[in-house]
């Protein structure tokens, strides 16, 4: 019994890491420009092939694993500065719905240039070697590349909360989310800022591809799966908190993993009964930013 | 003196204008009437499918461009009428065709209903948006675990009705029969559409879409509208799934998905969801960009994105709403 907890747990934690490392982009820009951009799933799916096309099926060593993540962290951060100066850009101050639809036709173009530079099959990528065995705790084996994930996970939200909650940037951003108009008073220069959110936010996306390519097989949708539950953890944690989020991912992996483990035939019904649980009883979320929207 | 000619030939032509569509309309009608002795099977069935998908369409644009709420995840209601249909024929539930068609729009308007009331009231935006989301992925996952509807397989299989009319039958097995009766019962319910949107309820559906607060000012019931909005919507798209079954022959969990749940919203921005006609002009468009790229990986969705991105960007009105814009300004550079 107590083996099986310490798998649920691990498992849940690795799945939760890993919803939030798509999360986070997708959060972030939500809180600052309040835009839920339908097609992070697609740049994050972007991210994975073009790890994949960098750094090949298996990672020589777990540090060009990670440089390679970053490259493509680079690329689609690049792909984010083109997005928002010809699109999001141009969409700051029209009604939410068309910015939903305007993204999800970006989701649709990049899952149609996805099919058309890498085909329609099935690519798989390798752990790098360092983590491709299993350790075990308890008398269960957890896999070195799910510890991985977790690790990376937590880094990323710690260095999330550094930059929100004590450095001059943080501040900067949270005075454009909560008042763009009179943060543009004080000399603040909105536009650059609404820039640079969207860019990292997409360099988020295309990190996460990187890191989470081993994870599953590589195709067309492969951001489908994640991003679903990145839109949830962003509903439950309260729209556009990134503590908000980390938590509610974390509840997400957890309660995924214990359907998994527990109720296999019903695999993947309870996280909607955990989101319905939500919207009745908290439809804010857990940590609703303060002052925004 | 040249004002009054102005007006009075402006009349005119406003009136020639509706004489010439209307007689349009009628020889469009009269042509997919006899579509089945004009063109081969193939393209039979997308010219089925593209008025079934223009009913849909038109379903969540009553929502969309008239209420000004959106669904994210139509293809539930949909996903209900055509599984519905699909195991009653399968199965040979004792229910004439017409009876089974009419219960799955009632159960679509029904499951609206409920997600109406606990929903709309708080939940406009995104949280409908996500929302509606997720619960078809729920229901699709639920859809998937029950054998009798085939879990991820599909249910396939599935006979066309023969209406017994008393004294006659009406035997629809053969795809050219089913294929009229498919006409007509699209064209019954777009007139029941159109019917609703340029009614006293129209009315007060686009009355809150432009503003909700000034709605509730002058003594509407926003709520109360916008769930009857949302019954009726779920409902045509339940009809549309409904009529899909038997026309199709499988249902599939590739119905029930977030992606599918797009598609109607594309069609009614391609042709513009301002118009009433604008999601039926998206439906041919979307359906002729995916038949001239089968043979092309991915260059359908990168055509149809990019053409939903340029769209949103520089013509947020759709087909429609360029033409009607190219209209006047010809017109107006005729008369100067």
């Amino acid at each position: 019994m107590i083996n099986q907890f310490v798998f649920v747990l691990f498992n849940g934690l690795a799945s939760g890491m890993a919803f939030f490392l798509v999360a986070a982009g997708l959060t972030w820009v939500f809180g600052i420009l309040k835009i839920l951009n339908l097609a992070h799933g697609a740049f994050f799916m972007l991210g994975a092939y073009i790890a994949y096309t960098i750094g090949g099926a298996s990672p020589s060593s777990l540090w060009t694993f990670i440089g390679v993540a970053l490259l493509a962290a680079i690329a689609i951060g690049i792909m984010g500065l083109v997005t928002d100066k010809f699109v999001l850009g141009r969409l700051r101050n029209v009604d939410y719905h068309y910015v939903l639809i305007a993204t999800f036709g970006l989701m649709l173009f990049c899952e149609g240039v996805a099919k058309a530079i890498w085909g329609s099959d099935y690519y798989s990528v390798m752990p790098p070697p360092e983590v491709d065995t299993a350790v075990k705790i308890g008398s269960s084996y957890i896999s070195l590349y799910t510890i991985l994930v977790i690790v990376i996970g937590l880094a990323a939200f710690a260095v999330l909360e550094l930059i929100m909650n004590r450095m001059w940037a943080g501040k900067i951003m949270r005075a454009v989310a909560n008042d763009p108009w009179m943060a543009g008073t004080i000399g603040i220069n909105v536009p650059m800022v609404l820039m640079l959110s969207v860019v990292a936010s997409f360099a988020l996306a295309g990190f996460a591809g990187g890191i989470l390519v081993p994870n599953q097989t590589l195709s067309v949708h492969v951001g489908s799966s994640f991003i679903l539950y990145a839109f949830l953890a962003v509903v439950i944690g309260g729209l556009g908190s990134i503590r908000g989020t980390f938590v509610a991912c974390i509840l997400l992996g957890l309660v995924e993993s214990a359907n998994a483990t527990f109720l296999p035939e019903y695999g993947g019904i309870a996280v909607y009964v955990l989101l319905a649980v939500f919207l009745i009883a908290r439809p804010q979320g857990l940590f609703p930013p303060q002052g925004a929207l | 003196m040249t004002d009054a000619s102005w007006t009075r030939s402006g009349q005119t032509a406003s009136f020639t204008d509706q004489y010439l569509l209307s007689a349009f309309g009628a020889v469009l009608v009269v042509l997919l009437f006899f579509a089945p002795e004009l063109v081969n099977p193939g393209l039979l069935f997308i010219i089925g499918m593209t008025l079934i998908q223009s009913v849909f369409a038109l379903s969540w644009n009553l929502l969309f461009g008239y209420t000004g709420l959106a669904s994210f995840g139509h293809a539930g209601f949909y996903a209900i009428g055509a599984y519905f249909t699909g195991a009653s024929l399968r199965y040979g539930f004792p229910l004439p065709f017409v009876v089974t068609l009419l219960v799955a729009g009632i159960l679509g308007a029904l499951v609206a209903y409920g997600i109406g009331i606990v929903a709309l009231k708080r939940l406009t935006g995104i949280f409908l948006a996500v929302l509606t989301v997720a619960l078809t992925e729920a229901l699709g996952k639920i859809i998937g675990f029950t054998p009798a509807l085939g879990e991820q397989d599909g249910l396939g299989n599935i006979p066309r009705p023969i209406i017994n009319l008393g004294v006659t039958c009406l035997d629809l097995t053969h795809s050219n029969a089913y294929y009229r009766f498919l006409l007509i019962a699209c064209l019954l319910i777009i007139g029941g559409l159109w019917w609703v949107i340029h009614s006293r309820l129209g009315r007060t559906f686009r009355a809150i879409r432009e503003d909700a607060d000034r709605a509730r000012f002058i003594g509407i019931d926003v709520a109360r509208y916008r769930v009857i909005s949302f019954m009726i919507s779920g409902g045509t798209a339940a009809l549309a799934g409904a009529l899909s079954a038997p026309w199709t022959r499988i249902v599939t969990l590739d119905q029930v998905n977030w992606l599918a749940s797009t598609q109607p919203m594309l069609n009614s921005l391609l042709g513009g969801f301002t118009s009433f006609w604008g999601p039926v002009v998206g439906s041919v468009v979307f359906t002729s960009i995916n038949y001239w790229t089968r043979n092309y990986p991915g260059l359908s969705e990168m055509l149809v994105g990019g053409v939903l991105v340029v769209i949103i960007l520089v013509a947020p009105t759709g087909v429609l709403g360029i033409l009607g814009k190219l209209r006047a300004r010809l017109l107006k550079g005729g008369r100067a």
